[in-house]
């Protein structure tokens, strides 16, 4: 037997499966989304693109993934660098406050903020005993408390990802610059910032990504009303069964999440290359 | 020292990790709260303590099957994928094959897709090839994604391993399969351990998946919880919750106890 042969059957159960369980239901997918009662057609994309309603899902789907990715971005990297620049102790503390939520299932997560943003929540209740909100005022089923508990499931993602950069960050830097005269402020403006930004657009992505496509926390907390995308793929594959129009659906979000990620990883292995 | 951060920032910085905390965490303890409370309705704080929704949550037929299900299917996946996953990682680090870094990459390719897209396309791939979905069809779908993990995470592993100890092992003499007992999974296996308490997690946890691949008998416990939430709340959802966050407990101490938080986040 050679190595190769070795490696071969090392990696062979793997690979099927990728090729069975992954690659080909991907395939499927397309070839649903353009198949017709007749033969191959557009007609799904067309019904889609052509319909105000769902183009009105699609920009509610990109614009609350941007105010997620932003939110999550400025929320996150100070957070981070906090984190970075504590002492062992405490940052093991802060990892496990970040990773604990992290790893605590999605559904269970938006259970507690519908219990926090509903009429009788803590959060509608403070906000009418301070008189900023009339009586029947309720966060549920509103935008907000999308953004709200989506920032909740994604900072995680964007935190830990900036950390890893910033971590790789010499100190020193920093110190040069203290002693060249900065304040602190400037130096996190031009030494921390700059470097940390490979690890702000990493973690940007993957949070674009992750909104773009998250059904779970949109249905709970804005309700059948508010869609986004996914919602909507969800609703066509269990409610109206229409799965050809839930492939079309599915292909016009993975498109543009491709989008997305295209210019990305072709700046990234041009970086490595 | 010159690069002491002022005074002021350390305070703001301290109340804002105090803010992102309760932020993070808030949404946790509400649901233990509510768990703990007496009343019929979903409400925090608690009104009045007692057990009572925990004890219904053990007794409920509904809730028990589900579990099972979740317990089972994650234990299934954790082997499964640690062990295919660990040997392709094995086969990716050796470069032997034509072409490891585009394998890599393939291997890796899960993580990029959106795990809707992927849900949707197993129902449909399944529906048409294979008929009804059944436990295996969720097993493999969990599968597919908790492979990905263990790959990255055990290549990174074995980047750091020493690569002329499988060599030392051959010049010895040993056999092909004692070098790969005995000297490569050692190596690997710290990241196997991690993989596994993290595939656990997810399958354990996962929901999109087992949402779209559900059918009557086939509920998981996030399902569960999920299909509860959509229509009528009551205090014991916080009660079956609180259990999986405690699951989520658990884990982290386990993995902290076996190798350090620290290397969770490393990866």
């Amino acid at each position: 037997m050679t190595d190769r042969r070795e490696n071969l059957i090392l990696i062979l159960p793997g690979l099927l499966l990728l090729c069975v369980a992954f690659f080909l239901p991907i395939l499927r997918m397309l070839a649903l989304s353009v198949e017709g009662e007749d033969g191959r057609t557009l007609a799904h994309f067309q019904r889609f693109l052509g319909d105000a309603f769902y183009l009105g899902v699609l920009w509610r789907t990109v614009r609350l993934s941007l105010i997620i990715t932003f939110v999550c971005a400025v929320v996150g990297f100070p957070m981070a660098y906090i984190m970075a620049r504590s002492s062992a102790r405490v940052r093991l503390w802060l990892i496990v406050m970040v990773i604990l939520p992290l790893m605590t299932s999605v559904v269970v997560r938006t259970f507690g903020w519908m219990v926090v943003l509903s009429r009788n929540g803590i959060i509608p209740e403070l906000a009418r005993d301070m008189g900023l909100a009339g009586r029947s005022f309720t966060l549920m089923q509103t935008e907000s408390a999308i953004v709200i508990g989506m920032v909740q499931v994604l900072l995680p993602f964007m935190v830990l990802t900036i950390l890893s950069v910033l971590s790789r960050i010499d100190g020193r830097l920093e110190e040069a610059a203290r002693t060249m005269g900065c304040t602190f402020i400037q130096t996190v403006r031009a030494v921390v910032l700059p470097l940390a930004l490979p690890g702000i657009t990493a973690g940007a992505i993957l949070v674009f990504t992750l909104s773009a496509s998250s059904f779970i926390t949109p249905s709970l907390l804005g309700g059948s009303r508010i869609q986004v995308l996914a919602a909507s793929i969800y609703r066509s594959v269990t409610q109206t069964l229409d799965w050809p129009f839930a492939a079309a659906q599915s292909v016009i979000l993975f498109s543009g999440i491709l989008l997305v990620l295209i210019p990305y990883i072709r700046q990234q292995s041009r970086h490595r290359g | 020292m010159v690069s002491a951060v002022p005074a002021a920032w350390r305070v703001a910085g301290w109340i804002f990790v105090i803010a992102i905390g309760i932020f993070l965490l808030g949404p946790l303890v509400v649901v233990i709260g509510v768990s703990l409370s007496e009343s019929q309705f979903i409400a925090f704080p608690p009104q009045g303590l007692s057990l009572k929704w925990y004890q219904a949550v053990l007794t409920d037929e509904r809730y028990l099957s589900s579990a099972w299900i979740s317990l089972r299917l994650a234990l299934l996946v954790t082997c499964a994928a640690t062990l295919i996953g660990g040997a392709a990682a094995i086969a990716i680090h050796r470069r032997s094959l034509p072409g490891s870094q585009a394998l890599a990459t393939l291997f890796l390719s899960p993580l990029i897709l959106p795990t809707i897209i992927f849900a949707i396309g197993m129902l449909m791939f399944w529906s048409a090839v294979f008929g009804p979905l059944t436990f295996l069809t969720l097993a493999i779908g969990h599968l597919m994604i908790c492979i990905p993990y263990v790959v990255r995470t055990t290549t990174a592993v074995l980047a750091d391993a020493d690569p002329f100890l499988e060599e030392a092992a051959r010049t010895m003499g040993a056999s092909r399969l004692q070098r790969l007992w005995h000297v490569v999974v050692p190596q690997c296996l710290p990241g196997l351990a991690v993989s596994a308490f993290f595939c656990f997690n997810i399958s354990f946890d996962e929901a999109v998946l087992s949402l779209f691949l559900r059918h009557p008998g086939l509920t998981t416990l996030p399902v569960r919880i999920y299909g509860q939430l959509e229509f009528s709340p009551d205090p014991s959802v916080a009660a079956v919750s609180s259990i999986m966050i405690g699951i989520t407990v658990i884990l982290l101490v386990v993995i902290d106890r076996i190798l350090g938080i620290h290397r969770i986040s490393a990866t």
